[in-house]
């Protein structure tokens, strides 16, 4: 059996574009027949789950029995990835939490993957993140996520700033993730299905939709060029020797 | 069943000639077809609307809105021959998203085939665009439309690389006489009794180049 993989997806600052993030890689997995499940851990909302029902359980990341849920739990159901998108402002807890149980110490001596998708947004206060999340990464694959979906312009960072907290944490990797066309981003907001669905035209329920095609082809390229991001640093391979054997894409090839 | 054509005229440059092929096409497939439907995406130059105000409709791709409006209607399998009269300033706007949105690649799973009329000119700028074009559009479905109007026989290289549609020069006064917003070639082949005039020579010759293309795309589909 495939070592298990946690990939959390999170930010202390909120509207960067967690879940979008978190949303792109289920779509990644799915097409790489990487068996995968989601936690939501927007209490009790639930954006994530909003698009991906069937894989998603919302939990709240502050309870003890649903930590429980999820990490008790790693080794002994079936998909071998778990997505975790956490809330805004619980990042820094989470993390937190995790050291606390062992799960970082697990991580640090090769018995989990762990991967963390921190989503950077355009203040000055994501530098101050960058800091405080680089004291929890040893033994975990830490990714910066300069995310410009939302047209963020990153305006108020100084390159040499940025660098100097980028090189805190060895073997950071920087993801980029382009924007999408604001209505096709919309029109996937109505529709209530991951990106892989609106780009098949396909309802919630596999159902035929008729979707524009013109959005459909801006969400296909774009899936493309951030799909080409999760390549470039192999995130299948980082998951574990399941996603190996991948079978070909659906949608959003490049 | 023989794939539905979408006819798109465009050039970087004004006054190359579109409008007057974009005419063309749709006055010959309504002839042929009792259909045809046009996108005037040209509303700033002289206007394929003015011209076939019963089969045109105006349209922007300036916004995702018109991009929608425009696209969506054009993929349509719907046996409708379709002409898009592409103004100057919406070239790279049009390429660039039908690159973007895979065009090409939905246009072939519908059984759509678009076929890009490149109005050509011996600038700098027609050639970089055409090289762009060639990138991106597949040779059987560019071809470089020659109008004498234009190059006056004046023929870059680059132009005699692909396939090519020529549109012969009329005289002055005849160009003049098109040019009316009431004038309607059909018509004129229709009333004019006289088949030997050169208006009715030149209408005809274009009409047959025209029939000779879209055969020629029904035997590279087959």
């Amino acid at each position: 059996m495939a070592k298990p993989a946690v990939v959390v997806v999170g930010a202390d600052k909120g509207g960067v574009g967690k879940t979008t993030v978190s949303r792109t890689l289920l779509d990644y997995f799915s097409a790489n027949n990487v068996p995968t499940r989601a936690f939501d851990t927007e209490h009790p909302r639930g954006t994530l789950k909003r698009f991906h029902p069937e894989i998603t359980e919302i939990v709240d990341m502050n309870s003890t029995p649903d930590q429980m849920k999820i990490f008790d739990t790693l080794s002994a159901v079936a998909p071998s990835v778990t997505v975790i998108d956490v809330r805004a402002g619980l990042m820094s807890p989470t993390l937190a939490a995790l050291r606390d149980i062992g799960f970082l110490d697990a991580a640090r001596s090769g018995q989990i993957t762990f991967a963390v998708f921190h989503i950077l947004g355009s203040s000055i206060a994501s530098l101050d993140e960058i800091a405080e999340t680089a004291s929890y990464m040893v033994g975990a694959k830490y990714f910066l996520v300069k995310n410009f979906i939302n047209n963020t312009s990153f305006f108020e960072w100084d390159q040499s700033t940025y660098a100097s907290y980028f090189n805190r944490i060895k073997d950071a990797t920087e993801l980029t993730i382009p924007k999408l066309n604001e209505m096709a981003f919309e029109q996937v907001e109505v529709a209530s299905v991951p990106f892989l669905k609106f780009v098949a035209n396909k309802g919630p329920h596999d159902e035929a939709a008729n979707y524009s095609f013109v959005l459909r082809g801006y969400v296909r390229h774009w899936l493309a060029n951030v799909w080409s991001e999760y390549d470039r640093i192999k995130l299948t391979d980082i998951v574990g020797s399941a996603a190996k054997a991948a079978a070909p894409r659906q949608a959003g090839e490049k | 069943m023989p794939a539905t054509p979408i006819y798109i005229v465009c050039s970087p440059r004004p006054q190359v000639g579109k409008t007057l092929l974009a005419r063309l096409l749709s006055e010959f497939l309504l002839l042929k077809n009792g259909e045809a439907l046009a996108f005037d995406i040209a509303i700033r130059e002289p206007s394929l609307i003015d011209y076939v105000p019963d089969v045109t409709e105006t349209a922007e791709i300036d916004d995702t809105y018109g991009k929608i409006q425009l696209m969506d209607r054009v993929i349509i399998d719907d046996g409708v021959a379709k002409v898009i009269d592409l103004g100057y300033y919406s070239f790279d706007e049009f390429f660039k998203m039908s690159e973007e949105i895979g065009f090409l690649k939905e246009a072939a799973r519908r059984n759509v085939a678009p076929v890009v009329l490149f109005c050509a000119d011996t600038d700098r700028l027609s050639l970089r665009a055409y090289d762009g074009l060639q990138h991106q559009i597949p040779r059987s479905h560019l071809i470089t439309v020659e109008n004498e109007h234009v190059l006056r026989d004046d023929l870059p290289d680059w132009i005699k690389q692909g396939r090519t549609l020529r549109i012969p020069a009329l005289p002055l006064f005849l160009k003049t006489y098109i040019d009316r917003l009431s004038f309607s070639f059909t018509g004129y082949l229709r009333r004019e009794k006289d088949t030997s005039t050169e208006l009715h020579q030149w209408i005809r010759h274009n009409y047959y180049t025209l029939r000779e293309l879209e055969h020629g795309l029904i035997l590279q589909r087959s």
